[in-house]
């Protein structure tokens, strides 16, 4: 009896492999954008291998933390530096490739009926990685680790009755200090990366059920799909990851080896310290966007706080904002008009966040604020022009 | 084709957005680097000429040596360390390499108004306004008698820096205490064992020339180092705080050409699946 003969008869190895595998079936009118999904996958299993190293070394405690990073792990280790690039370049990357994956989504209707607890596990994955990113930029316990963390945690201030004390309590202290840095460390190292990975097996199980979206927004049966409107998710869909996973794996590493700069920030090479603000204090590139809508709103702090929340949040009800019958955004000529206003609006904010707010930047933070939400709020009224448009057509 | 297209959409994306977090960004916060100048230009004194060793030395052991040593020529401070440091906050330098490093239109600046030089109104030395033209001229040639040629970047970083300045990743402990130190300059100077990769080399450099360039108001003194010592101090903290650099650039090369060779496979793989396939 052949080993893998062993094996089916207890685990059906072969049913396995050919239900998530060989007979499953993406659609063959899809272009790059949808290997992106497995690009996150690729930049998550590089996240966890080098954070396993850097956490041979890294120690979680205020007084020696700067040190065990910028001294043990890069100096000291072998390779050591190797494995820090990776982590923060990774991180950085990981945003990049999630931003478009989404984005495609965006365009292409993904996130629309049968495919809607698709869109909000992966909201919430987008979100958990955003927590996973905050408590990591702690960590190196730098100048803006310890600010970006100061000034975030003390959003929460904000909140009706509660706030100041959730503040101590998520802090562990009245300020950013040692108690915050062990409980980041704690949250980012076992407690978001369980949930990461929980919430990617049942966005994975989801996409499974309806299938992947196409181009066209077309609802091809399983018939369909093995029959000329599909390909085999392995090796035919594969084949071509590969070479995507190839090409950008070529882009990742240049910018491990000779442009990581833009994710290891020179002041963070500043140890943390409590009595000297820095002069600018910015978050990483991928939360600049949200935090220029926070600041936006610069006439009134509790206006900025809502309009923060609300934008971190808000695409998470695009399935129910948007509920036009024409499905992807190739066939939707109002929707891709105001999807490119959207994007450069996204560029826009992100560009900003990093900017002074003063003058004419403040202003122009609340102008680009007000588009980031009539995007959203334009929607339903797409969506009913839409409706009017395919009933009058039948 | 088309997918290349979407491709180019991709990239002009993100190009743009990077210009704007990355160069355009910090153009906006740090504004221009100014530039150094090493004529020291604002001291109203010219170069000292001639100048002789031998009366030199008398002068310096008659108006320098009760603070500073020169332990090249086997002269120890009148002081002893822990009464400067009472007195000072600061530990005198000992002048062994002084005239090597410094540049010496603002040696002669320096002694004469040391708090006009340096541009700290605080600064620890007393003006030594008693000596002439000559006096000081005949100090610096002393100086510059006993002085070692050719000081390593490290050397430098020891003399010029290392009274206030710690580099504990190389080991170097600042001379005088912390707690002096903040009671001297009003905070405690940073360590300077990833100085080379928080700052610019461009702003480093400007900085050092003239600490009021970078930071309008900071307590550092001007220390008037010649070009070549500002070069070799910021040669040697850019190696420090970067030791791997050499290494990284190798290796880059071999996995990014591993790389590509992968695309290479993992492409034709790709058209012979998809040959039939359309």
């Amino acid at each position: 009896m052949k080993f893998i003969d062993w094996l089916d008869e207890r685990l059906a190895v072969k049913e396995l492999v050919k239900v998530t595998l060989t007979e499953y079936y993406v659609p063959k009118n899809i272009n790059f954008l949808w290997s992106f999904g497995v690009l996150v996958m690729l930049v998550f299993a590089i996240l966890v291998v080098s954070g396993i190293f850097l956490l041979m070394y890294y120690k979680p405690d205020a007084h020696l933390a700067f040190d065990s990073v910028n001294k043990t792990i890069m100096m000291d280790v072998e390779y050591g530096w190797l494995f820090r690039h990776t982590h923060a370049v990774g991180a950085s990357i990981m945003f990049l490739v999630l931003f478009i994956h989404m984005a495609r989504g965006i365009y292409y209707g993904s996130f629309k009926a049968p495919r809607e607890i698709v869109w909000i596990t992966g909201y919430i994955l987008f979100v958990l990685m955003s927590a996973t990113a905050f408590t990591g930029y702690l960590l190196p316990w730098g100048q803006m680790s310890y600010w970006a963390a100061q000034t975030i945690t003390t959003l929460f201030e904000k909140i009706p009755f509660i706030g100041p004390d959730l503040v101590i309590w998520i802090r562990g202290n009245y300020i950013v200090e040692d108690a915050t840095l062990t409980r980041f460390f704690a949250l980012h190292v076992v407690f978001l990366p369980l949930l990461l990975i929980v919430f990617t097996a049942i966005h994975l199980y989801a996409v499974r059920i309806p299938g992947s979206n196409n181009e066209d927004g077309e609802h091809y049966t399983k018939e369909e799909k093995k029959h000329g409107k599909g390909i085999p998710f392995w090796p035919v869909f594969m084949a071509k990851e590969f070479f995507v996973m190839s090409i950008f794996l070529t882009f990742f590493f240049y910018l491990v080896f000779y442009q990581y700069k833009f994710a290891m920030d020179p002041i963070n090479f500043q140890p943390a310290d409590y009595l000297q603000t820095p002069m600018h204090i910015y978050p990483e590139w991928y939360f600049l966007a949200f935090y220029e809508v926070l600041r936006g709103f610069f006439f009134s702090q509790n206006l900025g706080l809502i309009a923060f929340v609300l934008s971190m949040f808000i695409a998470a009800f695009l399935p129910w904002l948007d509920t036009s019958p024409i499905v992807s955004g190739k066939h939707r000529p109002i929707y891709k008009v105001l999807f490119w206003i959207f994007i450069a609006d996204f560029v826009f904010l992100t560009i900003l966040g990093k900017l002074p707010p003063t003058g004419l930047y403040a202003w122009l933070g609340f102008v680009g604020s007000l588009i980031y939400f009539a995007f959203f709020l334009a929607l339903p009224i797409v969506s009913r022009i839409e409706k009017k448009k395919v009933a009058g057509g039948r | 084709m088309k997918e290349l297209k979407i491709l180019a959409i991709l990239v002009v994306i993100v190009l743009i957005g990077y210009w704007g977090i990355e160069p355009y960004a910090h153009s906006v916060m740090h504004g221009e680097v100014k530039k150094s100048d090493y004529a020291y230009s604002d001291l109203k004194v010219s170069a000292p000429t001639g100048g002789d060793a031998t009366k030199g030395k008398e002068l310096f052991m008659a108006n320098c040596a009760s603070c500073h040593g020169v332990k090249n020529d086997g002269i120890n401070p009148g002081m002893d360390k822990n009464a400067a440091i009472t007195s000072f906050n600061v530990v005198p330098p000992d002048l062994s390499n002084t005239a090597a490093i410094l540049d010496h239109k603002f040696l002669v600046a320096f002694i004469k108004n040391p708090q006009e030089a340096t541009k700290n109104p605080k600064f620890a030395m007393p003006p030594m306004a008693q000596l002439s033209d000559e006096d000081v001229a005949n100090i610096i040639a002393y100086l510059s008698s006993v002085a070692k040629k050719d000081l390593t970047g490290k050397e430098i970083v020891v003399e010029a820096c290392g009274r206030c300045h710690s580099v504990k990743y190389q080991k170097i402990e600042a001379e005088t205490p912390k707690d002096n130190l903040k009671a001297y300059l009003g905070k405690i100077p940073p360590d300077l064992s990833v100085m080379g990769k928080a700052k610019e080399l461009e702003y480093l450099e400007s900085f050092i020339n003239n600490p009021q360039n970078g930071l309008p108001g900071t307590s550092m003194p001007r220390l008037g180092l010649t070009k070549e010592a500002t070069e070799k101090t910021v040669a040697y903290l850019d190696q420090i705080a970067d030791p791997h650099r050499d290494q990284r650039n190798k290796l880059g090369v071999w996995v990014l050409g591993y790389l590509l060779f992968m695309a290479g496979l993992t492409f034709a793989w790709k058209k012979k699946i998809w040959k039939n396939i359309h």
